[in-house]
């Protein structure tokens, strides 16, 4: 016969077990809810979109986001491109956004340069027009998230799309670097990440978005020339400028791709 | 009576059918096999790639994330007309500096030549750039021979870069000269 005190033992130490591995599994998974896992820790910094944070399905719903640039706010500073090259480490000679600085003689001939992107700002002025300047100013460029994407369209393996809250996105386990989005952007904001080796391009910070946060860019702009909102939102600022008078275009418009970011004060020499 | 034209041997038709079986199954396992799982949810993407996305590491704060810290830079900062300007366009972005709250590094701070080149990234006036609100726009070295200074100087020679104006102010008050046109 079984000695009936061992087998009790036995149970007895296997419950033991049991409900201390219980006790530890919750300790430790409660630690994990309280400590944040992700690289900076959002909890003290304040929502920049409100309501965002409590957004947790796959796509953002009852908001559509828009862009809009005033160009006759820019002052060439290049404080968007610091903060762009600082939140996705970009490669030296890409770049997700630039500015551009276009000059005016007084012959109407028109002056494009771009040096470095703007990174370092304009410290000096062009030496070499021959007439007097009539006019300066900037233009930031950045991802038109149109509405109809060529790079989308293009794309043979899937690997770029768009998002049903209207955001155009890169799959970086996906692209093959192929390059044909690359080409297919009217705009030209895509390039191949030398570093990835994927396709890369400005997304409007959709991770910073999608936590609440405005895009790197628009957050630093010392002169609000960059501003994001919801066009669903009547009080929003981009709501008012793209539905009051103003001045408004978008870049390329007879290529149908439908940009949804938008120029104040755009002018007719801007490509 | 009517021959029978018709073959009774349709072995080809059936060889035909069972490669084209074969071949659709092989399709459907190799499909299956090399796309991702989440792939098509949505649309021609894999879904997953859009929580890859928001995944991506957040490395620019906000000036509220910095100013939690550094309560005696908030005071000058806000009060200052540097105000809208971002703490990280001229430090770095906080990632490189808080990480899980933890200080991890400190950021190098911008000196001499280099606050000058910073400075006149927004407040150069030979670049002719329009600037909607009233920023100083000052040219170099005329700004430091008209307040008669040496022009080897740098900018936060007399500048708080937090707050321009205090210590031009502090010092005006000291000696009691009214307020500059310039």
């Amino acid at each position: 016969m079984m000695d009936m005190d061992a087998v009790q033992e036995e149970i007895n130490r296997d419950r033991r077990a049991f409900i201390s591995k219980v006790f530890q599994g919750t300790i430790a998974g409660s630690l994990l809810l309280v400590i944040p896992a992700g690289a900076m820790d959002l909890a003290g910094i304040p929502e920049q979109i409100p309501g965002m944070r409590a957004e947790t399905g796959p796509f953002i719903t009852r908001r559509k986001f828009a862009f809009v640039v005033d160009i006759t706010r820019c002052i060439g500073c290049g404080s968007c491109c610091v903060a762009d090259r600082n939140e996705y480490q970009v490669p030296e000679g890409n770049y997700r956004t630039w500015v551009e600085r276009y000059i005016i003689d007084d012959h109407d001939n028109v002056y494009v340069d771009s040096p470095d992107g703007g990174l370092d700002g304009y410290q000096e002025p062009r030496t070499d027009i021959p007439y007097p300047v009539r006019d300066t100013f900037f233009v930031p460029k950045l991802c038109n998230m149109c509405e109809k994407p060529s790079c989308v369209q293009v794309c043979p393996v899937g690997a770029t799309f768009q998002t049903e809250d209207g955001f155009v996105l890169i799959d970086q386990k996906r692209c093959v670097a192929c390059g044909y989005c690359v080409q297919a952007c009217p705009y030209s904001v895509r390039f191949i990440n030398p570093v990835t080796r994927t396709a890369d391009k400005c997304t409007w910070c959709y991770h910073r978005v999608r936590k609440g946060l405005l895009p790197a860019c628009v957050n630093v702009c010392p002169v609000q020339a960059r501003k994001f909102g919801d066009l669903n939102d009547r009080e929003s600022e981009v709501y008012k400028i793209l539905h009051l008078p103003h001045v408004v275009s978008v870049l390329k418009p007879g290529m149908g791709n439908k940009p949804s970011l938008h120029y104040v004060g755009l002018r007719r020499e801007v490509v | 009576m009517q021959p029978d034209y018709r073959s009774k041997y349709n072995t080809h038709l059936i060889r035909i059918i069972v490669t084209l079986v074969v071949l659709a199954a092989v399709g459907i396992v190799v499909r299956a096999m090399v796309l991702p799982e989440s792939f098509g949810r949505y649309g021609h993407y894999r879904a997953d790639a859009i929580q890859d996305e928001i995944n991506r590491p957040i490395r620019n704060g906000t000036n509220a994330s910095c100013l939690v810290c550094h309560p005696y830079i908030r005071k000058m900062h806000l009060e200052g007309v540097h105000r809208t300007v971002s703490c990280e366009f001229c430090h770095g972005p906080v990632a490189d500096h808080v990480q899980d709250g933890r200080v991890i590094a400190l950021l190098p701070k911008k000196q001499g030549a280099q606050i000058r080149t910073l400075c006149l990234r927004c407040h150069n006036r030979i670049i002719r750039a329009r600037p909607r609100e009233s920023i100083k726009m000052i040219s170099m070295p005329q700004h430091l021979e008209e307040k008669h200074v040496r022009t080897d100087h740098v900018c936060n020679q007399c500048h708080n870069v937090h707050a321009p104006l205090m210590w031009v102010r502090q010092a005006r008050e000291i000696v009691g000269v009214g307020e500059d046109k310039s």
